[in-house]
């Protein structure tokens, strides 16, 4: 909706779409010039924090996968490596590699969905994916098949798809059989040329020409593309180990949002998710990664905030590149989980869920009962740069009409693919000039 | 799990809802229930991600989703709602796009929307039917409240007659 006067325009978006959650935006301008823009999240808080206290250390997995439907192995894993970091455990590269192929199979069907349903129509006109499977069959069924992989992928390994059920602290229940795991293969295969076709696919659309100047932060592993393990890098030079992150984090809240805003150090706005970790790593990608990068005309950095569409296209390539090197190197870990005491002290792990970098920090007492829990989802951490960018593509695009600008900035948050209900534990847009 | 596709008379009966949300999660009850006692339907539950039905409800001949409804009625009431024509965006369910007028997520995209995403793809089973049943505790942990349990065998009774009847056994 637009409300103008003399030199007066608002534009805001009472209940954006297409994100996870529950939102506005609401943009001022004043003479030409964009004079405030805010992001607010008025999903119910979800209290998981204080929930995780008094409970046991090997229940945060199940009860902190609650917290999202789209990414709950980031939240299973996030939870995990922080207890193994408590109890000084460091599980074996076999369940290290079992929890990288369960990630995958997120990534995969957190991607598709995004990519192809929530994010792809704003760039072909159309009001949503229906409109889209109207226009494009094609690329809405190879969307949906990848989207099926990356299911079975998390059925597979996880016991289902969605919450999954095999995970815990220290490793999996069970270790799926090998004979079951080798039968994901001719899926995967299928899957990669699928991916490879919506990278072509998405190359094509029309880019606005507008570029950020991020700080970009995600993981980095040592000679591969960071999933769930690593240490914190930046692109201004930061490279500190997840708890040594943890200290730089302050979450503030903010008086319009249920969700907190993070920044490094009180005052420095930062990035993650697929731009950051593509920006910070893209020469780990596997050489079939890197190849559909360079022919979508990606270098190897990405700031333009409007070609995330590509760059999430491009770790579906990985993400299933990846996935079938596990399942054919596949091993059964023995056993499928490694003991990990509860034992007083503070463990903090990081790894990367589809949408960024996701922390979690819990502080235990001598009985392995939690007694603090802190978590720091993605969209908490990316919502002052959400902002920033609105901002600019709000200055950048005066020129649009309201319907056109609204829409404008509408993409500019779908960009970052925020999962506000992860955030809240909230979207409309308005601009008023 | 064979796709419904291959099967020659296919009924597919999805339970949604959320076992740990109390009586949210009656229609995993009751489509539990009738894929026991009905050995021939085609249990595709539970069902959290309403996407998650493209592939599973394919070209079905009778899709039956039961689920907890809240509409101010009282506990237990049983609903029976036939979804007979494509809903249009922003009617409630908009959740796969335009503006969402009710819609309380977009990742998780509403039944409507995939029914809607689903005759777009020409995948759509030939008939829906919605049944509701009113919840009245919707807090956290497991187990149904007393008067949505005492509803659970009226509910099983009416989706096995639902089905009876499409296979002109009633």
């Amino acid at each position: 909706m637009t409300h103008g006067g003399s030199g007066r325009r608002t534009v805001g978006v009472e209940g954006l779409s297409r994100v996870e959650g529950e939102g506005s935006l609401r943009i001022e301008i004043r003479d030409g010039s964009v004079t405030d823009v805010a992001l607010s999240i008025f999903e119910p808080p979800r209290y998981f924090e204080a929930m995780l206290v008094g409970r046991r250390h090997t229940e945060a997995p199940d009860i902190t996968a609650r917290i999202c439907g789209i990414c709950p192995v980031a939240y299973q894993m996030s939870a995990c490596a922080a207890m193994e970091d408590a109890g000084g455990v460091e599980v074996g590269p076999a369940i290290g590699d079992l929890r990288r192929l369960l990630y995958c199979g997120e990534w995969i069907q957190s991607h598709a969905l995004h990519v192809t349903l929530l994010h792809a129509p704003d760039f072909l006109g159309c009001a949503d994916a229906v409109e889209l499977a109207e226009r494009d069959r094609p690329s809405v069924e190879r969307g949906l098949r990848l989207k099926q992989a990356g299911n079975l992928l998390m059925q597979t390994v996880g016991g289902r798809a969605v919450h999954p059920v095999n995970v815990r602290v220290g490793g999996f229940y069970r270790a799926p059989e090998p004979s079951v795991v080798a039968g994901l293969a001719e899926t995967l295969r299928v899957a990669v040329d699928d991916a490879l076709a919506t990278v072509a696919w998405v190359s094509g659309f029309d880019f606005p020409d507008i570029e950020g100047a991020y700080r970009f932060v995600s993981l980095r592993e040592p000679g591969r593309y960071p999933v769930g393990a690593g240490r914190v890098v930046s692109s201004d030079g930061l490279d500190v180990t997840p708890a040594g992150f943890a200290e730089l984090v302050v979450e503030e809240q903010v008086a319009r949002s249920t969700a907190l805003h993070a920044t490094l150090g009180g005052h420095d706005a930062y990035l993650t998710g697929p731009l950051a970790r593509y920006s910070l790593n893209s020469a780990s990608l596997p050489e079939v990664a890197r190849q559909a990068a360079a022919s979508a005309g990606l270098g190897a950095t990405c700031t333009n905030p409007f070609r995330s569409i590509v760059v999430r296209s491009v770790e579906m390539v990985f993400a299933c590149v990846e996935a079938l090197r596990l399942i054919e190197a596949y091993e059964p870990p023995s056993p499928p989980s490694a003991a990990v005491p509860g034992v007083a002290g503070t463990g903090v792990g990081a790894t990367e869920a589809p949408r960024g970098l996701l922390l979690h920090r819990y502080t235990l007492d001598g009985e392995g009962i939690i007694r603090h829990a802190q978590i720091v989802p993605p969209t908490s951490q990316n919502q002052a740069t959400i902002e920033s960018d609105l901002r600019r593509v709000a200055q950048d695009s005066l020129a649009l009409d309201d319907q056109a600008l609204t829409w404008r900035c509408e993409q500019a948050v779908r960009n970052h693919d925020p999962c506000i209900s992860c955030a809240a534990h909230f979207l409309d847009v308005t601009v008023d000039r | 799990m064979s796709s419904p596709s291959t099967r020659p008379h296919t009924v597919v009966v999805a339970g949604f809802g959320s076992e740990f949300r109390r009586d949210d999660g009656v229609g995993l009850v009751v489509a539990g229930r009738v894929a026991d006692t009905m050995p021939d339907t085609f249990d595709v539950g539970p069902v959290v991600d309403p996407l998650d039905l493209l592939g599973r409800w394919d070209g079905a001949d009778l899709a039956v989703v039961v689920d907890a409804v809240r509409s101010g009625a009282d506990p237990g009431t049983v609903r029976l709602v036939e979804l007979a024509g494509p809903p249009s965006a922003g009617d409630g369910d908009g959740a796969v796009g335009g503006h969402p007028g009710g819609a309380t997520s977009s990742h998780g995209i509403g039944l409507t929307g995939v029914l809607r995403l689903s005759r777009a793809l020409e995948r759509q089973p030939r008939r829906v039917v919605v049944v509701g049943v009113e919840g009245h505790d919707f807090g956290d942990g497991t187990g149904l409240s007393a008067p949505v349990a005492e509803a659970v065998p009226g509910a099983v009774a009416l989706v096995a007659r639902i089905i009876l009847e499409a296979r002109g056994c009633a």
